[in-house]
This record gives structure tokens, C-alpha cells and sequence, in this order.
């Protein structure tokens, strides 16, 4: 038997699926101004973002979209080495496979033979983690004007990687990604627990209970995520326990709220 | 699963540290406003033991061989006396408790006191409301008891007439020091002589001579051409066994004044029917 409350952690699982994708305001006119740029002749697209900003759900929503219209391809963990990377590309996009080493010049030239009416979008994630060299010839090959590259990256503080040369000349559009606003939050996670028909719960979370949730995660999307699973998990458990009288169950307690901050690091108890 | 019973230990912990700060800041704050309370009572205690009279031609004498004794405010022996009390209703078999009943019984109240302060300081008793005062008075009232309780009874041995001998005991009588006390703070407010006069007045009334004469001094200082307020000056000399002093004050007075009921006073002072 699966209670409410377990359905709801389910809902709070920090996977990245498509179908998961939660239609925000912001967020959507955002998602709708990188399939537009898409569609313009652009080299490469930069999304970016503070860790947990929703890049990764971006890039798999644009995957599954354009999939149907487009050849796209999405690379979720990085390649890192150089001869591999080079030797998926070719495999992917023109279908070409090769037994041995293949080097940037060799696929350069693989990819000016290449003349395509459509030209492939290729989805790089998590793009911090390829060294310089590599993004160098990313974008040499972005030049040719064979492959478009949308690529995301993390802003760090000690490093932004927009002000890195390559990405100032090179990059037509660049996309920030930021943390939900409070408003967004409740919306971001009423529509996400409606849409596995966990009303109940949705209606647990008054104004306050999000409020204090996004004082908590300061409205970053995996950190929600963490805290809702270890929320709707204790809430299980006082279930299982037959201990929910002990806790109000008409909206989240707050209690909870800083148990799960508490249990899942986000509060340092 | 989650072990609940030690994340809810933790929690617990987190909210305690949590409050920390507050309770920090709240205790943080009443000491302060405790220190500034106690910082500015001690300065308005300053203030009354400063007050020294001008000296004019006819109380000069006096004064120079009659220091003021310091003011102790009457609120104190209010405090002191109610708190003496209640034993003396409990166990009323002890000799003590007897004494001190009539020590008591000296300080009960003219309940028409209300209607004598209106007639004697009408002009000046407009702007407060006499029941207001009350109520901000009395917090205040036991907050000193402990200061100078110890000066206030020594005096207060001293000036004790144990002649009377009711028996009842009337509490009410606390609304009168009360009063007087209000009147205290007024006067100091804005000096008025008739405030003072009142207070010396009801110091006679009550037996404690000495803060009569203190107040009908101040008042002479303030105006002294006020002929009640010499009367009582002088009455309090005399009762504080100052009767020389009495009569030479009387007869300053009344060749400046000519007051009859001055030469009255003198004449009753000086034939010993007023003693």
C-alpha cells in the first residue's frame, strides 16, 4: 500500500526525465527564446547557471522536443577524452565509425565534407568539466558551421567562464538560468506534485511553508527536490509509525520542513 | 529509513541554538533599560537632596543653625508601613505588632484629604487627573523600599507620637501618601509654592514634622509672603522641640507681615498652649 506521502516523495526524486518538466513563467519564456535561437544560424548557444538551476531538465526538455523535428543529440556526461569525443561525434551525427585513433584534424575534415541542409545540434552538458583545449576546438568546430553546439556550464564564483575569450567572441547566445523566486517555487512544486495526482499534498503548502523552504534552498531547484524527498519521507515515516497526530497534516509543519533542512544539510544543526 | 528520534534530537538542538541570539538580545535589553531606570531614578533622588532655600532677611537665622535634613520620599514609609501592617492584623497578640499599629495609626488618612487639596491648590491641580497618578505611581513606590529604608525608620522612631491608640486599622491610607507623593512630583515639575505648601501641610496633618518644616521652608523660599506656610513652618519647629527658633522665626515674620494669626500662633506658642 503506498500512502499519499510516498507518492508524493516519488514525485521529488532528483531525476532528470523530460516529463517531469514543470512549466514556470520565467522559466518557459526562457525555454522558448533558446528554441528560437535554435532555429537562427548560430554557432553555439551557452546555458548557464548556478548548480541545480534546472540546465540539465532544460537541455533533456529541448532533447525531447526537438528530437521529433531536428537531429539533435544530447551528450548528459561529458567525454573527456579527446580521440572518444571526436569518434561519437562522428559516429552520431554522420555516421561514421572508426576503429582507431581519430584526431581533431581528421574530424575536422570529416566535418566540412559533411554538407547537411539541417545542421545537427549536439547538447553538451555539464560542459565546466572539458578542458580548455577541447572547448577550444568545440568551437572551431562550431565554426564550420557542420554541427551547432549548445552547451551548459556552471557559473562558479571563482571563475566566470563567460569572460573567458572564447566565449565572448564566439558565443551568439548566451542564457542565464537563475533560482526560482518563492512565488515560482510553490507553483514549481504544486504543479509538480498535481501532476502525479497528489492533491492533497499539493494543498498542503501554504504561502509560509514555501517561504520557509525557499529561505532553506534559496529557491534552487535540486535542493527543493532534496528537501521535499526527505519532507514527504519523514512524513511516511510519522505514518508508518502511527505518529502523524503528533504533527499537523493540513499544511507542512514547520518542523519538518527544518528536520529535512537539517537531515539533508542544508541547515547545519 | 531515516531515524527519526535522533534527527528530532537535532532539530531540537538547532531550534534551541536558534533562540540563543533572541534571548540574548531580549535579557541584553532589559538590563540596559534596568540601568537606565535605576541611572535616572538615582539622578531625580540627586536633584531633591540638592534643593538648599535662598536665604531671605526674615529665615535666614534658622536656616544657618537648622540644616535641612535630607528629603526622604514619602512613597518609602508608604511601602514600609504597609508591609508592617498585614502582620499586625495576622498575629495581634504580640506586643509589636501593638507598637507598630501605632505607628500606623499615625499615618492614617484624612479620607477628605481630596476635598482639602482642591480647595488648597485649585489653581495649580488642573492638568492631571489625580486617579492617573495613582496608577503610575505605585509600581514605583515598592521598587525603592530597600534604598533608605533604614534612615526612614530611625526618623521615623524619632518623630512617633504614640499617644493616640485606635485601634482599627485603616489601610486606605496609602492612597494618601500616595497622593502627597504625586504632589511631590509635580512640585518638582514646576516649583509651584502652593504644591509645597500643600505637601507641608499634609506632612503636619500626618505627623512627620520634619519633612513639614522642609516643605514649608521650601515654599518661604519660593514666595514668602505666604502666611499658611509660615504657620506651618513654625508649628513644625515647635513640635520638633524648636520652639526658640519658633518664636524668633514668629516674630520676624510678623513684624514684616503683621499677620494676626501669626501674633495668634506666637501668642499660643509662647504661652505653652501650643506645644
Amino acid at each position: 500500500m503506498s500512502s499519499i506521502f510516498v507518492n508524493s516523495k516519488n514525485v521529488f526524486l532528483d531525476i532528470v526525465n523530460a516529463n517531469d518538466y514543470v512549466q514556470l513563467d520565467r522559466v518557459s519564456t526562457i525555454y522558448q527564446s533558446l528554441k528560437d535561437s535554435i532555429k537562427k544560424p548560430l554557432k553555439m548557444i551557452l546555458l548557464y547557471g548556478k548548480p541545480g538551476t534546472g540546465k540539465s531538465m532544460f537541455l533533456t526538455k529541448l532533447h525531447k522536443d526537438l528530437s521529433s523535428s531536428q537531429e539533435v543529440y544530447l551528450y548528459q556526461t561529458p567525454i573527456l577524452d579527446e580521440s572518444e569525443f571526436y569518434k561519437t561525434l562522428a559516429q552520431d551525427i554522420f555516421k561514421i565509425k572508426y576503429a582507431g585513433e581519430l584526431n581533431f584534424t581528421q574530424f575536422m575534415k570529416i566535418a566540412k565534407e559533411q554538407k547537411n541542409e539541417n545542421v545537427p545540434v549536439v547538447l553538451l552538458d555539464e560542459a565546466q568539466l572539458y578542458s580548455e583545449a577541447l572547448m577550444e576546438k568545440i568551437r572551431l568546430l562550431s565554426d564550420t558551421r557542420s554541427v551547432k553546439f549548445v552547451i551548459t556550464l556552471h557559473k562558479t564564483e571563482k571563475e566566470d567562464l563567460i569572460a573567458k575569450e572564447h566565449f565572448q567572441t564566439r558565443i551568439w547566445e548566451s542564457i542565464e538560468l537563475e533560482n526560482a523566486s518563492s512565488t515560482e517555487l510553490k507553483i514549481y512544486i504544486q504543479k509538480k506534485l498535481m501532476k502525479a495526482n497528489c492533491f492533497d499534498s499539493a494543498n498542503m503548502f501554504t504561502p509560509s511553508a514555501v517561504n520557509r523552504i525557499h529561505k532553506i534552498t534559496n529557491g534552487n531547484y535540486r535542493d527543493s527536490n532534496k528537501l521535499l524527498y526527505t519532507l514527504f519521507d519523514l512524513y511516511a515515516i510519522y505514518e508508518q509509525n502511527s505518529q502523524l497526530s503528533k504533527i499537523k497534516t493540513n499544511h507542512i509543519s514547520n518542523k519538518l520542513i527544518e528536520m529535512s533542512a537539517i537531515h539533508t544539510g542544508l541547515i547545519h544543526a | 529509513m531515516l531515524n527519526i528520534i535522533e534527527l528530532e534530537q537535532r532539530w531540537l538542538r538547532y531550534k534551541i541554538k536558534s533562540f540563543i541570539p533572541h534571548i540574548v538580545i531580549v535579557i541584553s535589553l532589559l538590563i540596559i533599560t534596568l540601568v537606565l531606570l535605576s541611572l535616572s531614578s538615582s539622578t531625580t533622588d540627586n536633584k531633591q537632596e540638592i534643593v538648599e532655600p535662598t536665604i531671605t532677611p526674615s529665615n535666614k537665622e534658622v536656616i544657618k543653625k537648622e540644616p535641612i535634613e535630607k528629603i526622604v520620599p514619602v512613597k518609602k514609609t508608604v511601602s514600609e508601613e504597609t508591609i508592617v501592617v498585614i502582620p499586625v492584623e495576622a498575629v495581634p497578640q504580640k506586643k509589636q505588632a501593638i507598637q507598630k499599629e501605632s505607628q500606623k495609626v499615625k499615618l492614617s488618612p484624612s479620607l477628605d484629604f481630596m476635598r482639602k487639596m482642591q480647595n488648597s491648590v485649585q489653581p495649580f491641580y488642573n492638568n492631571t487627573t489625580p486617579s492617573d497618578n495613582y496608577e503610575t505611581d505605585v509600581p514605583r513606590s515598592t521598587k525603592k523600599i530597600n534604598t533608605r529604608q533604614a534612615k526612614v525608620l530611625e526618623t521615623q522612631a524619632v518623630e512617633s507620637t504614640p499617644k493616640q491608640s485606635e485601634k482599627r486599622i485603616q489601610i486606605k491610607r496609602q492612597n494618601t501618601q500616595n497622593d502627597i507623593y504625586d504632589i511631590i512630583k509635580r512640585f518638582k515639575k514646576n516649583n509651584n509654592p502652593a504644591l509645597s505648601l500643600f505637601v507641608a501641610k499634609k506632612y503636619y496633618e500626618l505627623g512627620n514634622y520634619r519633612q513639614a518644616y522642609n516643605y514649608a521652608l521650601m515654599t518661604n523660599k519660593l514666595n514668602n509672603e505666604i502666611e499658611s506656610s509660615w504657620i506651618i513652618f513654625s508649628k513644625s519647629l515647635v513640635k520638633l522641640g524648636k520652639k526658640d527658633k519658633a518664636i524668633k522665626t514668629l516674630k520676624k515674620y510678623i513684624k514684616h507681615s503683621h499677620s494676626t494669626t501669626a501674633e495668634i500662633l506666637l501668642d499660643e506658642i509662647q504661652s505653652g498652649k501650643f506645644r
